[in-house]
């Protein structure tokens, strides 16, 4: 077997818990259940690799199936990577049928004419998403296996996702590939950007619960916005403010769970206006600001400023428009005209 | 001036943690070599204790103490003090180099509100920044505290603190171009925590200040309150949240960054007396 090979391997089971490991090697099926069972995994990892790698000679292993490996250890710890969306136009109306086997020859063949090293590994799983790792060479060099580029395709949908590798310059390449293999003509990259994949699918799939602006029924009479809140301090407007800005945060962000992202970003471009009064800058030009907002759940960490007093409500729009917008990076300027002042986001 | 700037150059773009240090009592400049031998047995003495610091590795720590007689405010300052440790493996050879592993400092800038009213014998050096492992901090503090019976504390700076920090150096001119002014804030409180990045351009920053700031050289708490107030506004048109609730925590500018669990770091000579004697006003005030 070959030496880097074998030193894949290792490295890519020394990623893995100690007590996943042989779940993992059990969906990647090419130990057989009885070398499994010759595995001592209650020492330690450096020592169960090495055990995994000496398995892995006796059945002769190729990249191939270490590339396989490393698939399915990134797409059940997909949320250690950070995706990117991206969104292909077709030009015409026709709906085609996909065919797997078309998709993989012409992605295949669209890389390896421009570049001969390459290494491409395809997955199907059963939420008919296509995975496809690629490591890239160059005519020169055999391909780096430590950073590859990793893409998640619904073929039913012109969503790709992509978890690119630090040679960026690949990028432009693969977008090609992917148009040409699924007959779509343009690709381009959305503002949208997480660890949580699941979560960018659910924003551009709408698969969460969205809001319904046109929606005014009234809570119920005595509605529990909190339930078993009995603080008999909480006089009638408190309550009724209480209430209409759960009903308003409801209206903004659905009453189901929030997408999960972990940041938004705002580059704004907009004039600074102040109290005549103040007396300070008047500028005729931007004042210019790069506002970030981070939190392990953003969405569910905005829903809960208003309640918690730290906001107005409604809430911006600038900041509930991130899941049907499906984007959380911003340009914001300023909307000229005689319109009451808003902001343009391009 | 390149001399001095040699000097102070150990100080720049390195993150200090700050405490406040009450007066020492009995401390002799002439006697730094005595102290630093002193000071060398005592870590010896407490690794041997078992109060290892470097796991695995057989390491001698070496104790230089120093005076900096330019990092001062006036002539009624004492002058900074420089403590320095630095490791030479056992096993390499006698030629190899010392590496430094910790650095601390003992400095007072206009620190005179302190000085002028302390009894004879006793130091006046304030502010206490290291930079290295905390275990070393621990150790260097401890004897400090043995030997000439003072008194350290971790240096939190508010909110209140990081404003006039920000204003201040917002207004700066430097130069070379500037980074941007960024405020961080934090809101812990909710069902899932919160951090807001505000980063404004530096000239945008500057022009807003130059508008606010009326007599040239003086800074006044109604000037910093008017400067923030307009940051607010201006996020708080955009967004609607209040940022003046959330919690101020960090502060950055081309001139210094600081945070409010006591740690600063000086980007820029240029402005460095201004700097250190702010944080020597802070030290003090959380003396007395």
């Amino acid at each position: 077997m070959d030496e880097t090979v074998a030193e894949y391997i290792r490295r890519t089971v020394l990623k893995i818990p100690r007590n996943e490991i042989k779940t993992i090697l059990e969906k990647w099926g090419f130990l057989s259940e009885a070398q499994l069972q010759t595995l001592n995994f209650h020492q330690i990892k450096d020592n169960i690799s090495q055990e995994v790698v000496h398995l892995c000679e006796e059945n002769s292993a190729g990249i191939k199936q270490a590339a396989a490996l490393d698939i399915i250890y990134n797409h059940i710890y997909q949320n250690k990577r950070m995706w990117s969306v991206y969104q292909m136009k077709k030009s015409g109306e026709e709906v085609e049928y996909f065919d797997i086997t078309e998709f993989k020859k012409k992605f295949k063949g669209r890389l390896r004419s421009a570049l001969k090293n390459v290494t491409i590994t395809f997955k199907e799983y059963e939420d008919n998403a296509i995975w496809i790792r690629v490591a890239w060479g160059t005519p020169h060099k055999k391909p780096n296996q430590y950073k590859p580029s990793y893409v998640v395709y619904h073929s039913q949908t012109p969503y790709v996702f992509i978890s690119a590798s630090v040679l960026k310059s690949n990028l432009p390449l693969l977008c090609q590939a992917l148009i040409v293999a699924s007959n779509y003509h343009d690709i381009r990259e959305m503002e949208l950007r997480s660890h949580s994949l699941n979560s960018l699918k659910d924003i551009v799939f709408k698969r969460y619960s969205q809001n319904f602006p046109t929606y005014t029924r009234k809570p119920p009479q005595g509605g529990n916005v909190e339930p078993g809140n009995a603080d008999i301090r909480i006089v009638q407007e408190n309550r009724s403010e209480k209430e209409r800005i759960h009903r308003l945060n409801q209206e903004a962000f659905g009453s189901g769970p929030q997408p999960k992202l972990e940041f938004a970003q705002y580059r704004l471009e907009t004039m600074f206006k102040s109290d005549p009064k103040m007396d300070v800058l008047d500028k005729k030009e931007p004042f210019r600001c790069l506002v970030k907002f981070s939190s392990p759940h953003l969405l569910e960490s905005l829903k809960s400023l208003a309640p918690a007093g730290m906001a107005d409500a409604p809430l911006s729009p600038l900041l509930t428009c991130i899941p049907h917008k499906a984007r959380n990076y911003f340009k914001i300027r300023e909307k000229k005209g005689l319109l009451p002042e808003g902001f343009v986001s391009p | 001036e390149s001399a001095d700037a040699q000097k102070t150059a150990f100080l720049l773009r390195k993150a200090w943690t700050l405490y406040s240090v009450t007066p020492l009592y009995g401390f002799r400049r002439a006697r730094l070599r005595d102290y630093a031998r002193l000071l060398s047995a005592f870590i010896a003495a407490e690794r041997q204790r078992g109060l290892a610091v470097e796991v695995g590795v057989e390491l001698d720590i070496k104790v230089a103490l120093s005076s900096l007689a330019d990092l001062r405010g006036s002539q009624l300052d004492q002058a900074a003090l420089l403590v320095q440790l630095s490791s030479r493996s056992r096993a390499s050879s006698r030629n190899s180099e010392d590496k430094l592993v910790w650095s601390g400092w003992f400095c007072s800038v206009f620190g005179d509100d302190l000085s002028e009213n302390v009894p004879e014998h006793f130091t006046c050096l304030p502010l206490f920044l290291t930079h290295g492992a905390e275990s070393y901090t621990s150790l260097v503090g401890s004897w400090f505290q043995k030997t000439f019976d003072c008194c350290f504390r971790r240096l939190a700076i508010s909110p209140l603190n990081l404003s006039w920090m920000v204003a201040m150096w917002a207004g700066c001119k430097l130069d070379r171009p500037a980074s941007a002014v960024e405020l961080v804030f934090s809101v812990p409180r909710l069902s899932q925590p919160l951090d807001i990045s505000y980063a404004i351009h530096p000239e945008d920053a500057q022009a807003l200040w130059d508008t606010v700031q009326k007599t040239p050289g003086e800074i006044t708490q109604e000037e910093v309150d008017v400067f923030m107030d307009c940051l607010y506004a201006h996020f708080h048109r955009h967004f609607k949240i209040h940022l003046s609730a959330a919690k101020l925590v960090k502060v950055s500018t081309a001139v210094a960054a600081a945070h409010c669990d006591g740690i600063v770091k000086i980007e820029h000579s240029q402005y460095l007396p201004g700097v250190l004697m702010l944080l020597t006003e802070l030290a003090i005030s959380q003396i007395q």
